[in-house]
């Protein structure tokens, strides 16, 4: 198996999507970005190559509990390196646009950036504070020096 | 090159240009030798769809990780909290929140008060009106009548919005009798020239594209330089020569982009490069030989504990450092087992990327279970810090690293820093409170960072201030004891730490400062008012 085969399998474990709403994140072909993104970390893709390095023959025929069962023993021996997978993969599956356009529709976050738009300021409402208004001052006098 | 200035100051972050804005006079020539560069915030990366990983890469908080072109190195093996600041022209409120308390008077005092730690030569009734001008230059959004804190004139313009994950904690703390407040913000939420107000957009630490999240640079540079301030970016300071027998500063050295090794002569020197960098700089000059100076370092040790609530929230709408704070617990009760005490501050909900990531905690579950922990979490969530106070323990500590040198041939410096019992006991208890908070409030999930990693943005106390030389690096003017013509404008200069945001005082304590030294040099200038 190529290497981007067997990390598309990876990636399919780690993200593996729910079946319906989110797909899962190595069939929707985030394989490429992830290796990017594991660039943009220092020794990531160094981290990167030494898990797939650790994957046993067969992983990718293992079904998506016995593959989870592996990585979670990865995970316990080489956490630096297994946080550093993780990190680049969760980055390149919730930059991608068509995940954003998923949250979106199920979350209602816009898929845009927070400006120019940003959201409507409404004032303040002063009278949430009536509680605090009137237990009175509560800090410490000191006195003068 | 070789030139001539009357002030050099070096560092042009908040203390810096506070600073330089005071003092600046068209009869002076005043230099700021900045290392980093102008960051343009009209093309913040709040622009870009790509605004989380900015982020996490080029606008990382931790230099380390940052490793931009103005960076060091840190050696931050010996402390479990990371450094945090930014290098350029408005310094770290480039890369803040705009959370923006004042130290309340106790906090002057807790070496009379609670017999720990160490008292100001200050109080905060002389440092009311510097804090009231910053206040009106930053631009400050907030609400008078807090009771935990003296009166303070009305804001300059009207506090920041709840939002409804914010509203249910706010019912949460009254439910249990709690105090909380609307933060103080230098966001604006009316405009002014230049400036728009507040859209809710809640990314600030990126910058803000509408100049209404205030940082020095927006507030102070341009009113420096209209006055005359020469500010000079790409410029590292690698020297500062004394003249014999060394109780004066000379002149400072300074090396440009291209490269070129400069020397300016001055008659006053500044120095505002924070608890870190003034400390760094000092120590390799191995000018000044107080035996304080890099010691006491503080830090404000943070636990973040975050609430995971049942419903849609959309916790990311508006600005995610400055919501509401409790001072509940601010003042010391021996009861609690600790002296001094915390603050907890509301931090909103974070974006999609960041949300996975575990925003201030740990990653969200991969596998099987990792879209419905997801869809459990985004815009779900909102977290309370446990700012504590933190004692000058006199270990903890900036030394610099001799046989290690950054790009600049500057040694590179160590972060040595470790919690103290009292402390530990103020996390475990503040903990405990901000889970009461946010259970009272509906969550019904609560995670637990027990120490934020990355919460070393405040570094304060490494040069601090005293009459008394012995106790003290500098004066209640920042001047640094036995030299005469050497001042300090940073939170290096800080006695004692309080549980809050150091960024407002600092900026109290250098614009005090910069009218002292006009006042010294002859020069009119009227009081704040």
């Amino acid at each position: 198996m190529s290497d981007g085969s067997l990390l598309e399998v990876l990636l399919n474990t780690l993200v593996p999507g729910d079946g319906a709403d989110w797909p899962a994140a190595g069939s929707h072909g985030l394989a490429k970005k992830t290796r990017e993104m594991a660039g943009l970390q220092p020794d990531g893709v160094k981290a990167l190559d030494a898990l797939l390095a650790m994957l046993p023959a067969g992983f990718e025929g293992q079904s998506q509990d016995e593959r989870e069962h592996v990585l979670a023993r990865i995970e316990g021996d080489a956490p630096e390196i297994f946080g550093a997978v993780l990190s680049a993969t969760y980055t390149a599956y919730y930059t991608d646009p068509r995940i954003r356009d998923v949250i979106e529709r199920l979350c209602g976050y816009e898929n845009r950036p927070p400006q120019p738009l940003g959201y409507e300021l409404p004032p303040f409402d002063e009278s949430l504070l009536d509680q605090v208004k009137a237990r009175g001052p509560i800090w410490r006098v000191v006195p003068e020096t | 090159m070789s030139e001539t200035a009357d002030i050099v100051i070096v560092g042009g972050g908040a203390g810096g240009l506070a600073f330089a804005w005071a003092v600046a006079d068209p009869r002076l020539k005043v230099v700021i030798l900045e290392r980093g560069d102008y960051v343009d915030q009209r093309r913040a990366p709040t622009l870009d769809a790509g605004w989380e990983l900015a982020q996490q890469t080029r606008f990382n908080a931790n230099p380390n990780i940052r490793a931009g072109s103005a960076d060091h190195p840190v050696d931050d093996s010996g402390s479990p909290i990371k450094p945090a600041f930014f290098n350029a022209v408005g310094g770290s409120t480039v890369r803040w929140g705009a959370h923006f308390p004042r130290f309340r008077p106790s906090d002057f005092r807790p070496r009379t008060l609670d017999g720990v730690g160490n008292d100001w030569p200050l109080d905060y009734r002389e440092l009311e009106p510097w804090y009231d001008l910053n206040d009106r230059m930053m631009g400050v959004a907030g609400l008078s009548g807090d009771p935990g804190n003296p009166p303070r004139r009305r804001r300059p313009c009207p506090p920041l919005p709840l939002c409804p994950a914010t509203e249910k904690l706010a019912a949460g703390f009254d439910k249990l009798g709690w105090h909380w407040w609307p933060s103080d913000a230098a966001i604006l939420t009316t405009g002014r020239a230049g400036r728009a107000p507040c859209n809710n957009c809640g990314p600030c630490g990126l910058g803000c594209p509408r100049y209404a999240r205030a940082s020095a640079d927006i507030a102070y540079a341009g009113q420096a330089r209209a006055k005359g301030v020469d500010i000079r970016t790409g410029a590292t300071v690698t020297g500062i020569e004394l003249s014999p027998p060394g109780n004066r500063v000379e002149a400072l050295s300074y090396i440009d982009r291209d490269g070129g090794l400069n020397r300016v002569a001055c008659a006053e020197a500044v120095i505002a490069g924070n608890g870190l960098g003034t400390a760094r700089l000092l120590l390799d000059q191995r000018k000044i030989q107080h035996t304080l100076l890099g010691r006491g370092l503080m830090l404000h040790p943070t636990a973040i504990v975050t609430g995971v609530f049942d419903e849609p929230l959309a916790s990311y709408r508006g600005a995610f450092a400055a919501a509401l704070v409790s001072q509940e617990f601010y003042e010391t009760d021996t009861a609690r087992g600790f002296k001094r005490g915390f603050q907890m501050q509301v931090l909103r909900g974070q974006g999609p990327l960041t949300t996975a990531q575990g925003g201030y905690g740990t990653a969200l579950p991969w596998g099987k279970q990792h879209a419905a922990a997801f869809t459990r979490s985004f815009g779900r969530t909102l977290s309370l810090t446990v700012t504590c106070d933190d004692l000058p323990e006199r270990d903890n500590r900036i030394e610099i690293d001799a046989n290690r040198t950054d790009r600049w041939g500057m040694p590179i410096p160590k972060m040595i820093y470790r919690l103290g019992k009292n402390t530990k006991s103020m996390l475990r208890f503040g903990i405990d409170r901000a889970t009461e908070a946010l259970t009272a409030a509906g969550a019904d999930k609560i995670n637990v960072t027990e120490l934020s990693r990355a919460a070393g943005f405040h570094l304060m106390g490494t040069a601090r201030m005293a009459e008394d030389e012995r106790l003290g690096v500098t004066n209640r003017d920042g001047r640094v004891h036995g030299i005469s013509n050497l001042t300090l404008a940073d939170s290096s200069l800080f006695a004692s730490a309080a549980p809050v945001n150091p960024t407002p005082t600092l900026q109290a304590i250098a614009l005090r400062a910069g009218r002292a030294m006009r006042d010294r040099l002859g020069l009119a200038g009227a009081e704040p008012s």
